[in-house]
Parts: C-alpha cells; structure tokens; sequence
C-alpha cells in the first residue's frame, strides 16, 4: 500500500492514484489522503479534543471519529450515521431523509448475493453483513454499495489513524521535550 | 372508406376467383381457414383490409405455387406476391405513379384471374414502386418463400405508412407472416399459426418506440421468424434458412429510410421471439439478436444496457444478475488494493475476511489512539513505551520508507526540526509528565506535513516491546 506522507509527495502520489485506480478509488484516495485533509481533520481533532473535556478514551475516541465524519462532509453514509447518532442518539429518521435527500436511493437492501445456494456465498454474505456492521449506518445495505461505503471508511479510518498517531507523537514528543526542557532545567 | 368498399368488392371477388385455386389446390384444409380468418378481423381500417385481402390473396397464391410448384409462373406469382406485400407495406407512401404503374402492369401479367388485385394492387403504385426497385436489386427469387420474406422484408425498409396503418398493416403483415409459416410447412398447425401471428401482432402493437438499422432489422426479422419457428415445431428448417437468405438479401437491398414502423415490426418480432418483458427489452433484443446471428462477443455497454456475451444465458434475470455480480466484483478490486496483502489473496469470501480484519485493525487502531491521546491530555501513567513501540511497528508497517522531506520544512522547519533530532536522543522510556495541553498550539501552528516527517524520523531507534505488537503485526 502506497503512503503520502507529506504534501510534495501527496500530490505526485495522487497522480499516481490517480493514473493507477481511475474512478471509484480515485476519488477517495485522493479525497482522504491528500495532506489537505490530514490538516483539516487534524485541526478538527485538536479542537475537539480541547473542547471536550476528555473523560477517557472513549470520549477521544468519539471525538476523533466525529471529526472525521465531519471531514467527510456527509457525503458518505457512514459519516453521515456518526454525525447523527453522536448529536442525536436516538434521530434515525434524520438520517433516511437526508439519505433520501442527498443520495440516490440504494438499492432495496439486499445483503445476499442473489442467491447463495452454495455454501460459498453463504460465506460471503455472511461476510457482507459482519462487514455491514463494522462500518456505521450500514447494516441495511445492498453488497455493492456497502463495498463502496466500506473502502471509503477504511480510507477515511487510515487516515484517521495517521493523523491521531501523528498527533499523539507530537504530543508525546513535546512532553518529552518539556520533560527534557524541564529536566535539563532543574 | 371508399377504399374499404372497393377493397370489400375487390375482395370478394378475389375470394371468389381464389376459392377454386385453393380447393384445386388445397392440401392445407386451414388454407380457407386462416385467410378467412385474417380476412375477418379488423376491418375497421381501409388499409387493414386492403392488407387482409392481399394477405388472403397472397396466401393462396403462395400456397397454389408451393402445391403445384408452375416453374413458370413461380417468379411472376412471387413478383405479384411482393407487389400485394409491397402495397400493404407502403401505405401512403407519395412519390410519383405513371412508370411504376407501367412497370408493375409487367409484374402484375400472372396466369391468375384477379384483375381486383390489380385494381387494389393500383391504388398502391408508388409503394409497388418502391418495392420493385428494392426487389430487382435481388435477383434470387428462386424460394418462393425466400421471395415473399424478401419482398417483406423490403418493403418493411420501404414502408413510410401512417401511425395508423403502418400498425395495422405491421399487424396483418404478421399474421400474413404468420399465416405463410404454416401454409409453407404445409402442415395443419393452423392453431400454432394463428397464435405466433396473434403473438407477433401483440408485440408488434407493444413496442412502438424503437428506431433500427435495416441490417438489424433484416436479421431480427430473420431471428424472429427463426424464433416463432421454434414455437412451431412442425416448420422445418429450410424456412430457417430462407429467413436467413432474406435477411442477407434484406442487407443487400439498400434501404433508403430508416424507418420506425420496420424498427418496430423487427423490434417486436425480436422481442416476440425472445418473449421478453418491457424493461428488459433493449437488452434482450439485442441479445436475441446475438443468438440468432452469432455475433461477436461485445462488451456491456454501461450501467442499463448489457449486452449478453457470446455463450452467455440471456434471460433478463441472469442479465441482472450479471450487472449486478460485476458491479460487486469491480468493488471488491477496488477494496483488494486499498487493502495492503490482497493481492494474491482471491475469492470473494477471502477478501472479504481480508477486508474485514483490515478494517478492525484499523479501528482497533484508532481506539488505541484515542486512548493514547487521552492519556496525553490528562496526564495518566500509561505504559508509554509500548505504546511508542506499538506505533512505532504501526508507523513502519504502513510507512515501509521512511521519506525525509527536509525541504518542505521550510515554513515552521526549524523549530519542528529540532524536535526529530530530541525525540531521536531522548530514549523511548521517558515519561510523559507533564504534557499540557497549551503545547499542543504549538504542536497546532506546525501542523504540517512535517508532522508525517517526524513520525518518520522520530522514531528510528525504538525497543520494540513485546505488548500487543503480535496483535499488530497481522497488519
């Protein structure tokens, strides 16, 4: 798997993406991976963390995925669902709508491929909703587009997971420092 | 209307100078049957029963020239075969008279008394007219029934009628199509006959709205008779290939227009014969088509119209289906190379679980993440080394090279460059005392990219600790 680790690299990489998976997982890579967004979600991820006062990993952890649905920009399902049950628990009915609204409808779920007489299938749809519950606000969704849904949350996911790392190391690396400033003080 | 009164005359008549042809040379007992039949229905339209009685008379003369096959009159009876076809066809059609008048009174010359016929066949001139042009570009009427579906054939490329009629005389050209079928078997399936007439009108009234090549058309023709033979069994299949001569013949026979009426009638008789319902038409026609001819494999076309692949079933379900698994397949490609170590993996299930891992990792991930970065807001005692090494191992897994950009550090470098070189002195067991939160403003204004070239260097020298780094080496 290809890395853009930086914002000169990212745009050669882009084009590389770019060149390499036209369509679909184009538009994703280069939406999620470009230094962009890192930044954006960054920030984002810092303001929350500031604004919430962390009560534990979970909390951080909510943070940190509400932001990256909000980098998502609602326009994929997932984030969608995050936004909504992170704001209103209980707002199922807001989120159809703005299914309805924003997207095309999917398909009427269909989890099963066809028929999966043979046991195969029987596996990959079994598969496919252990996949649909991974990723949020799917669970109700045809197989193509729960693929769609789900290479974008695992874009979006890597790139939360850099961003956080890279976080977490700068902080971790700044107490280091102060504790090192602090030290070679004393 | 007054066409309707005339052609009723002209039809009696014809009736009545047919009846001693048909019982002279009635094999077939449904010969009377059928043409009556036809005869009957619809008389509602002028041209309608115009097109019924050239049907009546056609038929019988298409059945007098296959019982007692006269050499020589088989081509005129054949020339007045397709100039009754060619007047049922072009109803309407404008265009200027004298010659072709001239030039059918050649054709129109049969041993057969019907001067009604003529005086039908007349009123039709133009069309006749077109339609000897299209049938002298054909010199093999040998096949009689080749004949007559040349000249149908044809005279579908030629046809300008109205709405109306062209409906009309598209449906009594089926049943006539029909009718011929079980005159030329021969055969008493005048049941079967009615009904694959009955059925090929039924479509023909249902798809109106297609327009098509004349080579499509010929072929589709072709697959359709092809096809409602099938749905005959008694017919034999020398009539399959006398479609199939025709429908070369209809290839060869440049036709001027494109017409919506034959688009129709080889459309409906496409679909007819593939028995399809309307939304699957556009997909079943052509593969129909496919089938009948052969024709080299193509691509699907796009999102809605698939094009059945050579070999390949064409009923609308397994074309859905496919649509549907290729769709499916395109995504899990997709997903295989976002997914690191997918490549060798294959089968649909594998890289499912594949995906699945990938995707709990990842989010196992972020929750070790966000529970370090709690731990770094508050200031817990966490075990801070594995943590580093468990990044550590995350940062070199996913970062296989680790790209120094020294000169995108330009803006905020020099400070942020310092920090590599301490994270680097400092040993991965010193504590995190005292981390407040008002670094991370500072940590915010140098929220580069540098950020990813200290996580790439900051961390060359680190222990590798033993904690869960098992569980994060499946990534």
């Amino acid at each position: 798997m290809i890395v853009s680790p930086s914002s000169s690299s990212s745009s050669s990489a882009k084009t590389k993406k770019a060149m390499k998976k036209p369509g679909l997982g184009d538009q994703e890579e280069t939406k999620w991976r470009t230094a962009a967004q890192q930044r954006i979600y960054g920030r984002r991820l810092i303001d929350a963390l500031r604004a919430t006062a962390p009560s534990g990993p979970q909390a951080v952890k909510e943070a940190a995925d509400s932001a990256l649905a909000l980098t998502a920009r609602g326009q994929s399902r997932w984030s969608r669902a995050i936004l909504l049950s992170r704001r209103r628990p209980s707002c199922k009915f807001l989120l159809k709508a703005r299914r309805g609204r924003m997207q095309p409808k999917p398909p009427p779920p269909v989890l099963k491929l066809g028929a999966p007489a043979s046991p195969e299938g029987k596996k990959v749809s079994e598969r496919l909703r252990l996949l649909g519950r991974l990723v949020p606000g799917c669970r109700k969704l045809s197989a193509p587009s729960l693929l769609e849904e789900a290479a974008d949350y695992m874009v979006a996911l890597e790139m939360q997971v850099k961003t956080m790392r890279a976080l977490a190391d700068a902080l971790s690396g700044a107490s280091l420092n102060a504790a090192e400033h602090a030290v070679s003080d004393e | 209307m007054e066409k309707e009164r005339f052609f009723g005359g002209g039809w009696k008549s014809a009736h009545a100078g047919l009846l001693p042809e048909v019982s002279a040379f009635a094999g077939d007992e449904h010969l009377p049957h059928s043409f009556v039949g036809f005869g009957w229905e619809q008389p509602v339209h002028g041209q309608e029963a115009h097109a019924q009685q050239l049907e009546s008379a056609l038929s019988s003369l298409v059945s007098s020239p296959s019982s007692n096959a006269p050499d020589g009159n088989d081509s005129v009876v054949i020339r007045e075969l397709i100039g009754r076809l060619g007047s049922i066809c072009n109803s309407g059609n404008v265009s200027p008279s004298s010659r072709c008048h001239s030039a059918h009174a050649s054709y129109y010359s049969t041993p057969l008394s019907s001067p009604p016929k003529l005086n039908l066949a007349g009123a039709d001139h133009q069309r006749q007219r077109m339609l000897v042009n299209q049938v002298a570009a054909a010199p093999f009427l040998a096949d009689q029934g080749f004949a007559e579906r040349a000249a149908r054939f044809s005279c579908f490329g030629a046809a300008e009628a109205g709405q109306l009629s062209r409906v009309s005389s598209r449906q009594s050209l089926a049943k006539e199509v029909a009718a011929s079928y079980a005159m030329m078997a021969g055969s008493s399936s005048s049941p079967e006959a009615s009904s694959a007439s009955e059925k090929l009108t039924a479509v023909v009234a249902e798809h109106n709205a297609r327009k098509r090549k004349a080579a499509p058309k010929g072929k589709g023709k072709a697959a359709a008779p092809s096809s409602s033979s099938a749905m005959d069994p008694p017919e034999a299949s020398p009539k399959i290939e006398s479609f199939i001569d025709a429908s070369k013949l209809c290839e060869l026979i440049p036709l001027p227009q494109e017409e919506n009426s034959d688009s129709k009638r080889c459309k409906a008789a496409e679909a007819g014969g593939a028995d399809k319902d309307a939304p699957v038409k556009p997909k079943t026609e052509q593969n129909s088509s496919d089938d009948g001819n052969a024709k080299p494999p193509e691509p699907p076309k796009d999102y809605i119209h698939v094009r059945a692949r050579r070999g390949q079933a064409t009923d609308s379900h397994s074309l859905a289906e496919r649509v549907r698994r290729e769709k499916i397949s395109e995504r899990m490609k997709l997903l295989q190379d976002l997914v690191p170590g997918c490549n060798k993996v294959t089968g649909k299930a594998v890289m499912l679980d594949e995906i699945i891992n990938y995707v709990q990792s990842l989010q196992r991930q972020v929750e070790f993440l966000s529970m370090k970065l709690a731990t770094l807001d508050p200031q817990l005692e966490f075990d801070t080394e594995t943590l580093l090494s468990k990044e550590m191992h995350q940062v070199h897994v996913p970062l296989p090279q680790q790209v120094l950009f020294p000169l995108d550090m330009a803006t905020s470098a020099f400070s942020l460059a310092q920090l590599p070189l301490k994270l680097a002195e400092n040993p991965p067991d010193s504590m995190f005392s005292s981390l407040q939160l008002p670094p991370i403003d500072h940590l915010a204004n140098l929220w580069e990219d540098d950020l990813r070239y200290v996580v790439q260097t900051g961390f060359p020298q680190s222990q590798e600790a033993p904690f869960s780094s098992g569980a994060l080496r499946a990534e």
